[in-house]
């Protein structure tokens, strides 16, 4: 049981750690648009490299924030019939509906996969003006995507252990630990 | 018999003319020519894959066809830089016809495209032109400008010493209207009435930045492979005539929107200066050593390309 | 199968799948690769790693993350709090003041940006706090979030009304015109709205009593609290009218007149500026993965014949030219809770336009039409993307039900102003007539 303890933890402490991180890309995204309004507006001399970078981190951004998301719960659900439910039966239900969620996560990941690894065995660069690597980005989509995908095996442990009352998991201890955002 | 539905994605959205004019028009002769057994189901552009991701879609056979710019299968033809189009080569539209069909750069082309279970076809070709918001007489009117564009010519006017940007299409009008950009490109007249250029930029300039085989039809191998023999040969045999039908047409139809929009939007043409033209055809043919950089085909094409327009007494 | 059956099963296991509780995300991207397997095989999933790909990709989204930050700033400084403390101030007497001032920044927010979800996240961070702090009733302060933040779309610059232009060809200038009437419209049914029902039911929005309504100097004082937020707009909207940057680049401007508020505030404190940047990132993912996920479903959706559907819908209408119209509305209007606008104009316009057109309406009006039923149809339950960006940012004592009951009047009011827009044309098309 101690092993499985320590992958929810490990999982959930990589993905806060991952996020942490990303989250600061918004710094460079504001920095490299206004360069490029800067250089265009003031100097008359607009670059050909900042709105594809700001785009890029964007891209990055996005993909890589799901498990983050996961473990502060931050994907919004309907709640009607979760909050009229006990949590036994909620953990139960979470575990049938998570079918759906690897079924998607799952799919994603392979092919994500798939083409990040076509990008990266031609080292595909995007062919405009600036013509950077495009393939760190297409690799975030399966990295950002199996980062969801462990997130969401310690959501379905947790589930599993309020379900069956098992003793490797229980809820109060791991509420505090993530903050509320 | 057995009917075939292929998916086709297309790279154009559903107000350009070309979506009818050239995807409705192969519809329509592939549904006649095989009485109704190859059905085309067409999609708009971003429907189901985004326009640099048909080629792709196309070659792992998820779409039986697909139509894109030759720019978005750089990585993977290498000679597609040069389809997508050279700035300052050609003067005329006959001439880039001649160099795809008749001295065999549609056929380097397809080659390339065959290693990765595509046939090419090249749709038309057709020039690229810029509209702007003051007129060009001089070469600073030129240097001074803040251009939209995209790919290769971004590189090109930026070399030759404008200002140029990248601006998506969504944002393009905008960006046109309140300044931030003095000029765009979006295909040629076609392409700027398309998206309400004219309202706001009212000088079309001429020449053309480039002429090139900008729209391209591709097909699944895997598919083709799957019809019976005499369909194969009608699929081929329609592409191969769509594209004289169409570079044809599609030159009408420049001329006649010009026109209209001469007389109902007040566009002048403005035909830059001797010293401004060649210059841009200076920095133009440094930029083309570029391309044949590129691979052993695309060094092979660039001078079967130097030596043609030698030919015609260009260079 | 045909393409009827498919749309109801499709459709019925969004459904299902979103009562069970399962995120929106997840239940979107989950049905569409189920049925893409039983429609298409399994070497159509490369479509979804596609589209989100794509998704990525689009430059006007970067104005999210940026727009959200401007608003956390905002927040996490004061700002916003004195903003609203000086709203309540001057019309604290006013039975709904802080929400007529709420709809006043929601008006300003979309001249400001072409999309909506960036609109609710931001006011919702902005106003609502500030509107429960003092009381207000949170079916009101939540409708009026959620109907003020959507009218990004339809208030100019509009990401929306380009999209249309370019798949219908009409002039993008003439959408923008066309626009700003209907957008004041909306705002003054709105208004009107929230004035009577809270002059009725006085205990949903609290007047501040008489003795905290403050002096005359202190109101005046207050008053520097808008020199701030208005120094924000200006840069904003200065710099998208006055040709210096892109809307989507103008979000920035906007990032940096919030850091110059921060730093007037005193607030400019790597601590702050961090937790705004994690709350950002943790609610421009939400809105990412929703948005990966419903252009995913759309493709599939289209994909599967969406269009023919369309088609077949629209030759069974019977009822004249009103009939046709009305019952397109209402088309978009369904497809507007489940599907993400590009998907909804790629499936319905080509079908729509011919018509609309044989008929002689004018493809303006129409498309000032189409984008409030999806603006609508983004704040419907049960699917309404909107309404997911607000809980993303509500405080957990507010339930999706809470939500979905704020909104009922609101949407009322909005199906009134379609109403007389459809009476009176000329509110949409007077202005595009004289500018143009
Ligand atoms: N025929 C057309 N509408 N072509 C559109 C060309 C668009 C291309 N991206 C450009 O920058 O010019
Ligand atoms: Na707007
Ligand atoms: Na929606």
């Amino acid at each position: 049981m101690g092993v499985i303890t320590a992958f929810m933890r490990g999982v959930t402490r990589l993905n806060d750690f991952v996020g942490r991180w990303i989250a600061l890309l918004i710094f460079a995204m504001f920095v490299f648009l206004l360069l490029e309004v800067g250089f265009r507006y003031l100097l008359n001399s607009p670059t050909v490299w900042t709105n594809e970078l700001t785009q890029m981190l964007f891209g990055v951004y996005a993909v890589m924030s799901g498990g983050y998301i996961m473990a502060h719960r931050g994907h919004v659900n309907v709640d009607l019939l979760h909050s009229h439910l006990a949590p036994r039966k909620r953990a139960v239900m979470d575990i049938a509906t998570s079918l759906v969620f690897f079924i998607f996560t799952l799919a994603l990941l392979w092919f994500g996969i798939d083409m990040a690894s076509e990008s990266i065995s031609s080292w595909e660069s995007s062919y405009s003006a600036w013509n950077p690597p495009v393939w760190p980005v297409k690799l975030a989509i399966p990295l950002g995507t199996g980062l969801l995908v462990l997130q969401g095996l310690v959501k379905l442990l947790e589930d599993i252990a309020i379900a069956f009352d098992l003793d490797y998991y229980t809820p109060e201890e791991s509420e505090s630990e993530g903050e509320q955002l | 018999q057995e009917t075939y539905t292929w998916k086709v994605q297309s790279h154009w959205p559903g107000s350009s003319s070309s979506y009818t004019d050239s995807l409705v028009r192969l519809q329509r002769v592939l549904d006649e020519r095989t009485d109704g057994r190859l059905q085309l189901k067409l999609y708009e552009a971003g429907a189901l894959f985004k326009s640099k991701e048909i080629f792709n879609a196309v070659s792992r056979g998820i779409l039986e066809m697909g139509t894109i710019s030759p720019a978005y299968a750089q990585d993977k033809v290498s000679v597609a830089g040069i389809a997508s189009g050279l700035p300052f080569a050609f003067r005329n539209v006959w001439e880039a016809a001649y160099f795809h069909q008749n001295m065999g750069f549609e056929q380097m082309l397809r080659d390339e495209a065959a290693e990765h279970g595509v046939y090419w076809a090249t749709d038309k070709v057709y020039p690229t032109e810029m509209v702007v918001k003051k007129p060009i007489k001089s070469w600073e009117d030129f240097t001074s400008l803040k251009i939209r564009s995209s790919g290769a010519l971004q590189t090109f006017l930026t070399e030759a010493g404008a200002a140029a940007s990248y601006i998506p299409g969504s944002e393009l009008y905008s960006a046109l209207d309140s300044g931030i950009v003095d000029g765009a490109h979006w295909g040629a007249a076609q392409g700027a009435y398309s998206m309400g250029l004219y309202e706001v930029a009212k000088y079309h300039v001429q020449p053309a930045l480039n002429i090139a085989g900008t729209d391209a039809i591709i097909v699944s191998q895997k598919a083709l492979d799957k019809l019976p023999e005499d369909m194969q040969k009608t699929v081929k045999d329609a592409l191969s005539e769509q594209f004289w039908i169409r570079t044809n047409e599609y030159q009408y139809k420049e001329r006649i929107t010009l026109a209209k929009a001469i007389a109902e939007e007040g566009v002048e043409v403005n035909v830059l200066p001797d010293d401004v033209q060649s210059k841009l055809v200076q920095t133009a043919q440094k930029m083309w050593d570029e391309e044949g950089k590129r691979s052993e085909n695309a060094q092979k094409a660039l001078d079967m390309l130097k030596g043609y327009l030698a030919e015609l007494g260009y260079l | 199968m045909s393409i009827e059956v498919l749309t109801l099963l499709f459709f019925g296991a969004l459904l299902f799948f979103l009562l069970l509780g399962l995120p929106l995300a997840f239940v979107l991207g989950g049905v569409s690769v189920v049925f893409l397997y039983f429609t298409w095989g399994f070497d159509s999933f490369y479509m979804v790693a596609s589209q989100i790909w794509g998704t990525m990709g689009s430059f006007t989204l970067v104005a999210i993350p940026l727009f959200v930050f401007m608003a956390m700033i905002l927040e996490r400084t004061g700002v916003a709090r004195d903003l609203y403390r000086m709203m309540h101030l001057w019309c604290g007497g006013l039975r709904g003041g802080l929400a007529l001032g709420t709809l006043g920044i929601c008006a300003v927010f979309a001249a400001m940006v072409g999309i909506s979800g960036a609109a609710v996240v931001a006011m919702g961070t902005i106003a609502l706090p500030s509107m429960l702090e003092r009381g207000y009733d949170k079916s009101m302060a939540l409708g009026v979030i959620n109907t003020g933040g959507g009218w990004g779309i339809l208030i100019p610059p509009s990401i929306l009304m380009i999209l249309y232009a370019l798949i219908t060809g009409v002039s993008v200038g003439k959408m923008f015109a066309a626009g700003i009437m209907p957008g004041i419209l909306l705002m003054v049914l709105t208004a009107i709205y929230i004035l009577v029902r809270c002059h009725l039911q006085p205990e949903l929005a609290p007047a501040l009593p008489k003795e905290e309504r403050g002096t005359w100097p202190e109101k005046l004082r207050a008053l520097r609290a808008v020199l701030l937020p208005i120094g924000v707009v200006v840069m904003v909207l200065g710099s998208i009218i006055g040709g210096i940057t892109t809307p989507t680049e103008a979000a920035a401007m906007g990032v940096l007149g919030s850091l110059i508020s921060a730093a007037v505030y005193r607030q400019f404190k790597w601590d702050i500026l961090k937790e705004a940047a994690i709350r950002t990132f943790k609610l421009t993912g939400m809105i990412m993965w929703i948005l990966f996920a419903a252009h995913a479903f759309s493709a599939a959706y289209q994909s599967m014949g969406a269009q023919e559907l369309i088609e077949g819908l629209m030759n069974m209408i019977p009822g004249g030219p009103w009939g046709i119209i009305i019952a397109m509305m209402v088309i978009v209007f369904l497809l507007a809770m489940v599907l993400d606008p590009v998907g909804i104009m790629l499936i319905t316009l080509p079908v729509f336009m011919p018509i609309v057109e044989s008929l002689g309406f004018d493809p303006i009006w129409f498309g000032i039409l189409f984008v409030i039923n999806m603006e609508i149809g983004y704040m419907t339950p049960p699917f309404g993307f909107n309404l997911f960006y607000l809980k993303g940012i509500v405080p957990p004592s507010i339930t999706m039900k809470d939500i979905y009951k704020s909104i009922i009047p609101f949407v009322i009011v909005e199906i009134i102003g379609i109403g007389l827009i459809m009476v009176f044309p000329e509110i949409a098309t007077w202005l595009p007539d004289l500018f143009f």
